[in-house]
Order: structure tokens, then sequence, then C-alpha cells
């Protein structure tokens, strides 16, 4: 009798558990094709005939496939001008907030200087400014030296990453001392251990930087709506905005959600390639306060 | 044997020159670009600066923060808002608990308490009377649409993060793939996110309304009925940001000791138990981070409803962002907008800084 339900009891609990577990997929299946519903239909839009999308909008499935929106865009209008507008600005961004970052880290990490305990919590400091609302100042330093509708004036103010000093100074502080004494020994100059042993070491945190401060400033759309006004020096962020005011004017749709794709392809692609990294970079941005 | 190498090495010598010089780059851009303009919006805030004469300026003391936070002919009801005030007075049980557990001095609870009593049974008293009208007729809405905002989106992200986390806290492929899409649209900017979004919603071409009237249901105009536009924006917003508060709580529920969950099995604990006495406790710190994260992410809140709903219908969702902007440059007052900033800037910043006491004397 008692046997019997020792028996019985775990395969029931088993049985329990694979109906929980498949429900739970099941749930889970369906919220993440709902989630991608959204950019699956951007897609087909961007890939349908624009005659055809008077009559049809909501097909999944691009109606009266072409290519079509996307020579148009290549070849007429400002979309290639904006795109490599973002390119720049994006491009020297991270390389110089790279740049900027891992020098103060190794600053703040490893070179004992006098000053060192004011600096630090000074910079610190500037993770608890909110970016977006001081917008209105930055806008009067640049108009004051006449700089808008430059790419200084988008990259400058965005170059300055106090999070960015933060996590390389973190990285840094974890690098065993030995490596950088040894170094020493031989002669080697601050400079050189920073070129030759720390950079090298530093891939990985640097990766996780770059990936954040691409995704950041490829995205960026206050700073840039603010200081590029000139249609001609729009990031594709913002004049792909500058054209949604209108939402009549349906004929053009296709058009409208070729540019969506064209504007969100270059992070699409980098996430769905370094998965891992990207993810790891875009976290960084909660690591750090 | 070890002790030699670090007296021989350099490090211990202080090298200062060398450490300015690689700082030096980052700190002026950090001076000029960072701190710089937060003296330049305080400082800007008391005068009068016009956009099309840029170069002028008058000094008007705190006019404008006269003008942004006062009107003519105020009186003070007990009655207005009631709501709101009552419920912004029970902001004061959680800092009695941190007071009772000791995490808070009586100082600091006296100090507390007086600032909510000031604001919410006091300052929101206050409200034009028959005559009367605010200076700024924009400001206070703006800023309670922004609160509004904050208060909606907060659980929501937040609550709906920790849920998909939960879920997909278990290895496989499936599941990585899962995790994979939830992610995506976090790399979208604000307007993809918006060309998206609006066609969706629209009643007539959208994918939305079809599926809606599909189920019998007649087609509901999200974005321009003044009730549905906030909480549309809401969900919009989740969409488009959950993945990143599922990736902070995922990497939460990695660190918790696995030991914990089999006593707790061992024990004949539930699921709901595991979750409540094992789980929520070790996500404390996490939960930390993704609340004031999605709250100071909130606050920001500008591209989606200046895309989407131009603050509209009605400025059911004009946000203080907006605000700012548009006094800016719609209506050319940089010295008023610079006002504006500093305030939303000194409410963010006490916003947060109270929160990460509260979170942490918890804590202890």
């Amino acid at each position: 009798m008692t046997a019997a339900v020792n028996l019985a009891r775990p395969e029931a609990l088993r049985r329990h558990r694979q109906w929980r577990r498949w429900s739970l997929y099941g749930f889970l299946g369906l919220a993440a094709i709902v989630w991608v519903l959204p950019l699956l239909w951007m897609l087909s839009l961007s890939l349908s005939d624009n005659e055809a999308l008077v009559r049809d909008t909501t097909s999944l499935v691009p109606v009266d496939p072409t290519f079509d929106n996307f020579t148009t865009l290549l070849e007429s209008g400002r979309t290639p001008r904006w795109f490599w507008n973002s390119v720049v600005v994006t491009v020297a961004t991270t390389v110089l907030t790279l740049v900027l970052s891992s020098m103060a880290g190794y600053a703040f990490a490893r070179i004992p200087f006098r000053g060192k305990r004011i600096a630090f919590p000074v910079v610190l400091a500037g993770l608890m400014v909110p970016k977006e609302a001081m917008f209105i100042p930055l806008f009067l330093i640049f108009a004051d030296v006449g700089q808008h509708n430059t790419y200084q004036a988008l990259v400058l103010p965005r170059i300055a990453a106090p999070l960015g000093v933060f996590i390389m100074t973190q990285f840094f502080s974890a690098i065993p001392a030995e490596i950088e004494e040894a170094a020493v020994v031989d002669g080697a100059s601050r400079g050189t251990i920073f070129w030759r042993i720390m950079l090298p070491m530093s891939v990985p945190a640097l990766t996780a930087l770059g990936i954040f401060t691409f995704v950041l400033t490829w995205n960026d759309f206050l700073w840039p709506l603010v200081s590029a006004t000139d249609p001609d020096n729009f990031t594709i962020t913002t004049g792909l905005a500058s054209r949604q005011g209108n939402f009549a004017q349906a004929n053009a749709l296709g058009d409208l959600m070729a540019q969506g794709v064209f504007a969100s392809a270059p992070l699409l692609v980098l996430f769905f390639v370094f998965q891992r990294q990207v993810i790891r970079g875009i976290s960084l941005g909660g690591g750090g306060k | 044997m070890g002790q030699p190498v670090t007296n021989a090495g350099a490090p211990v010598v202080r090298s200062t020159r060398s450490g300015w010089a690689f700082l030096a780059p980052f700190l002026v851009v950090y001076l000029l670009f960072v701190l710089y303009p937060v003296v330049q919006a305080v400082w800007m805030g008391f005068y009068e600066r016009d956009l099309l004469t840029i170069d002028r300026r008058s000094w008007v003391g705190v006019d404008n923060y006269r003008r942004m936070l006062w009107g003519d002919g105020l009186t003070w009801q007990l009655g207005t808002m009631w709501p709101w005030r009552v419920v912004g007075l029970f902001a004061f049980v959680p800092a009695f608990r941190a007071y009772r557990r000791g995490a808070l001095s009586i100082r600091g609870l006296v100090g507390l308490g007086a600032v909510l009593g000031l604001v919410f049974a006091v300052a929101l008293g206050i409200h034009p009377g028959a005559d009367g009208r605010w200076s700024d007729s924009q400001f206070w809405p703006s800023f309670g649409n922004t609160l509004v905002f904050v208060i909606y989106s907060t659980p929501v992200i937040v609550g709906v993060g920790l849920g998909l986390a939960l879920a997909l806290n278990q290895p496989g492929r499936f599941i990585g793939l899962l995790r994979t899409l939830f992610f995506a649209p976090y790399v979208l900017s604000v307007a993809v996110l918006t060309l998206i979004w609006a066609f969706l919603l629209n009643p007539q071409l959208g994918l939305i309304g079809e599926l809606w009237a599909a189920l019998g249901l007649e087609r509901v105009s999200w974005l321009t009925d003044p009730n549905l536009a906030m909480p549309t924006i809401v969900v919009v917003t989740l969409w488009w940001t959950v993945g990143f508060n599922i990736v902070l709580f995922l990497a939460g529920l990695q660190d918790i000791d696995r030991s914990q969950y089999e006593a707790a099995s061992l024990d004949g604990a539930n699921g709901w138990q595991t979750f409540w006495y094992i789980t929520l406790p070790g996500l404390k710190r996490t939960m930390l981070l993704v609340v004031v994260l999605q709250i100071i992410a909130s606050f920001q809140i500008f591209g989606q409803v200046f895309i989407l709903t131009r603050g509209g219908p009605n400025g059911a969702t004009r946000v203080s962002i907006q605000h700012i902007y548009e006094s800016a440059f719609r209506d050319a007052e940089l010295g008023y907008a610079s006002a504006m900033s500093v305030v939303l800037f000194v409410v963010m910043v006490a916003v947060s800084a109270l929160q990460f006491r509260f979170m942490q004397g918890d804590e202890q």
C-alpha cells in the first residue's frame, strides 16, 4: 500500500513538472513571437511595394516584394548623408571615449599622484549628472563659440564619460601589480607600460565599453536634435524622426520603413553577431552606478 | 622573497606629472562638458536670454523661478489633489520603518517628515483661485505628466523584467534564443521605435487595429485618447527597454547562492516560498540598481512622446524635457529653459539619492 504510493508519486510529480515546464516554454515562446512581430512587420513593409501598401499595411509577408524602397533611399534624398554623419560621429565618439577613459582609468588605478584623492571623487560625481537634463546649458556653450551643426559639437560632449573612466579604473585596479613592476624594473616608461602592457590586457573591457558607447551614440536623439538643426547635418536618428511628423502621407510608407531598417541595421547586425559582448557592454550602463 | 620587488619598483614613487598627464585629456572635456554646464545652467537661470538675440542677456534674478513655480491669485485648499496628497504622505511609512530598523536617525526622520508634510500637506494645496492663474500654465502639468510616467512605468517595466528574468533563468539553447529576442528592441533608436509603433497603433493602418477588429472589438485610437495615450506610451517603452532590466536581473539571479535553493527544497518549500524568502532577498541589490536606473531613465523621457504624440492629445503626454525644449527652441527663452533644467536636475538627483538611502537602509 505505502509502497504503491511511493512509487506512484515521483511519477506524478515528474509529469506535473514536465507539464509545467512545457507550458512555461509555450508561454515564453508566444511572448517572444509577439516581441519580435513589430520588427518583422517593419521589415515586411520595407520590402513591400509602395502602391500595394496603400491597399494593405497589415501583412507580415511583403506585398509585391521589391527592393525599390532601398534603392530609392540610396539614390535620392538625404538618407546616405545622414547615415554617413551617424557613422562619423559614432566612430569618433567611440574611439575617443576609449582613449580618454582608458588613460584616465590607468592614472586613477595605477599611478600614485598628488591630487588623486580630490580628482577621483570629482569624476565620480559626474555619474550623478543626468545628461538629458543638461542640454540647454550645453547648447549655450556651443552657441557662444558658434560651433553648432558641426561634428565636433556632436562628439565632444559625449566623450566626457565618467562612467567609462570608472569602468576602466575598476578594470586596471584588478590587474596584478607584479606585471607592471616587472616592466618598471626593465626600465619601461609609463607610456610604454600603458601602451604595450595595459591596453592589450584590457581588450575585453574596452570591447564592452566600446559597444556600450557605440549603441548609445548611434541612438542619441535629444542632443543631435538640438545641436545639428541643418537637415544636411542630421544623424540617421534625427533624420528619421524628422520624417515622422505627418503620418497621413502613408503613400511612402515602404520608403519610410526602409529608412527605419537602414537606421537600425548596423546595431541589429552588431547585436546578432556579437550578442554576448553587446549584452555585456550595454549592461555596463547599470554596472557603473 | 616577495618584498624587495615592491620596494624596487617605481609605483611606490609618486609621479604626479605623469598622473596628471594621463588624466588631463579626459579632465578637460569633463570639466567643459559635464561640470561646467551645471554651473552654466544655474548661472543662466538668473538671466533672460533670447534665442534670436543670443549674444544679449539681462539679469532678472529669481524671476524665472517665480514664473515657473508661482502665479497670480493663488489660493490654498485642503481638498485640492487630495488623492495624490494622501498617497504622498504614505511615503512616510518606509521612512518610519527605516528609522525603526535604525537605518535612519531621528533627525533624518524628522527632516524627511517635514519635507513630506510641506510638499504633500501644504504645497500641493496651492492652486489658482477664481481669477488666478499659474504664470506658466504648462510647467506643473508637464512636470505632473513626467511623474505620472515615472509612477506608471517603473513598477510595470521592473515587474515584467523580473518576471521574464525568472522565467528565462535556466540553461538551454531555446531559452538563450528567447533572451536574445526579448533584448533585441533595446538596440533600436527612439526614432525607429516610434516609426514602428506609430503605425502599429494606427487604428486604420496598423496591425493592432486589425487584430482588434478581428476580435470584434471597436478600433481604438490609442495615441489620441487622453486617457489612453500615457499608458500606451508606457507599453511602447516596456517593449523597447525591458530587455535591459532582464539582463540586470539575470545577472543578479546568477549571484544567488545555489545551496540556499537546495536547502529550501529539502525543507519542502514550495515555489512561491522559495521566491519570497530566497530569490527576492537575494536580488535586493539588483533591485535597488534596477529601480534607481528605471526612475532616472523615466524622468528623462522625451523622444517617445515628442515623436509619437507631440505631447498631445491636449497636453496629456507633454513631459518636462519637452517643455524645456519648446521653451528654448519654440519660445526662444533660453534663460527660462535653463532655470527649468536646474529644477529637473535637482529633482532627479534628490530622488535617486533618497532611493539609495532607503534601500541601503533596508539591507542592514
